[in-house]
């Protein structure tokens, strides 16, 4: 299977966490026999969504904006699992992971399809696709863990996960956290 | 009193978002509001815009930040820049600390293109969240679903399609000039449904059909370049 991390942490020590555990995903995934692609974002070019939508109504798929989110694109359309790594901000991701998210419309449809009840898009690659999302906080915070939780609930319907796992770290618990994300990725597995 | 209006669209002046958002501080205004308007493309872009931002927040009574949905939530730039505010209250990442006491209340005005206004849900919680956490009082949202009918319309007059959205903003504005939220009435306007979902749906689908062919790009709508 392929599988994608993204890894949204800032590139400064405020990202240590994150890419601990990007690390620890990655390699989980790989000791599966798993093929890995995985993305440092903040260390891409990648410029923000200019919702044009030429990449539903003039050039269908592709992005008006030629950047390093091309090579992302591409990985996200052939990913088995995906797996999103960022700091908790605000209860939501960090502006790194959801710029690369935000560009990820060419990667569905314009059109306008009922989805448990929800209007949604269609995917414009039909694939199974399960969804790992970790974040990272350096302390408790239940009201903005609260609203993560639900926002992972959000995109993977959106996205038409088939499983999704979501958990929130304390900075520096990720280390030893390797049969927690080894679980939830030999789960994502299963479920495709 | 002192309004600063922030927009969070990348479409900056010409969308939806800031009609809506400037909507409600037009309404601001004429009750006696002194409105500054700033934009989140222009704040990241321009350091002298950053800092014009810092001083107009530090200045305002009020705070409106508006902005459309994005992927379940706020645009990236959106996030950016309310790390950047978030950052300076707490002094965080070698800025100077807020100077303080804050007292400006924070609104938030979202519009998703979905009928479904509970869409803009997470959207909302982020924003009462970065409330919390950069310390400014939190005095609620307008979330408006089917943004994608409300197009060049007018928002300053009441009757057809938008009647509840101008009630809405209407509300609001007499209630903010008071000193007071969004109210719950206010809030329950704005999210009610433009029209029947069947008919958004089909008219949003042949608008895209429409357009996709205009664009010589018909026969190319579920093309799949990256395989």
């Amino acid at each position: 299977m392929n599988v994608l991390v993204l890894d949204g942490g800032p590139r400064d020590a405020r990202g240590a966490s994150c890419r601990a555990l990007a690390a620890l995903a990655a390699a989980e995934a790989r000791s599966m026999g798993h093929d890995v692609t995985a993305f440092e974002l903040d260390g891409l070019a990648v410029k923000p969504c200019q919702g044009c939508f030429a990449c539903w109504l003039k050039h269908p798929g592709v992005c008006a904006i030629e950047d390093d989110q091309e090579r992302v694109l591409r990985a996200m359309a052939t990913s088995d699992i995906q797996v999103w790594i960022t700091p908790v901000t605000f209860g939501g991701y960090s502006p790194a992971l959801k710029k690369a998210l935000d560009r990820f419309i060419p990667n569905i449809l314009p059109f306008f399809a009922v989805r448990e009840g929800e209007t949604h898009h269609p995917p414009r690659y039909e694939r199974r696709r399960s969804l790992v999302v970790l974040g990272t906080l350096p302390a408790a915070d239940e009201g903005a863990e609260r609203i993560f939780h639900h926002l992972v609930g959000r995109n993977a319907l959106n996205l038409g996960s088939v499983l999704t796992r979501s958990a929130v770290f304390r900075d520096g618990e990720g280390a030893c956290s390797a049969d927690r994300i080894g679980g939830m990725l030999r789960a994502a597995g299963e479920a495709i | 009193m002192k309004v600063l209006l922030l927009t969070g669209s990348p479409k900056g002046g010409r969308g939806v978002s800031f009609a809506l958002g400037s909507a409600l501080t037009s309404r601001l205004a004429a009750g006696g509001a002194a409105v500054e308007v700033t934009a989140v493309a222009a704040v990241l872009r321009s350091s002298e815009e950053r800092h014009r931002l810092y001083r107009l927040a530090d200045e305002a009574d009020l705070v409106v930040v508006s902005f459309p949905l994005y992927v379940d939530q706020l645009p990236a730039p959106l996030v950016q820049t309310l790390e950047l505010l978030a950052d300076r209250r707490k002094g965080a990442m070698g800025m100077t600390p807020w100077p303080g006491p804050l007292v400006q209340k924070l609104v938030a005005v979202v519009q998703c293109g979905f009928p479904e206004t509970a869409q803009c849900r997470p959207a909302v919680d982020i924003m009462r969240q970065f409330a919390k956490e950069a310390g400014f009082p939190w005095a609620g949202a307008l979330a408006l679903g089917m943004g994608g009918a409300v197009g060049g319309r007018s928002l300053a007059k009441p009757g057809g399609m938008l009647r509840n959205v101008v009630k809405a903003l209407d509300i609001a504005a007499a209630s903010l000039l008071e000193g007071g939220d969004v109210t719950p009435e206010a809030a329950a306007l704005m999210a009610k449904p433009l029209m029947p979902r069947w008919l958004y749906h089909a008219a949003a689908n042949w608008g895209f059909r429409r357009q996709l062919r205009r664009h010589g790009a018909g026969k190319k709508a579920f093309d799949r370049p990256c395989e």
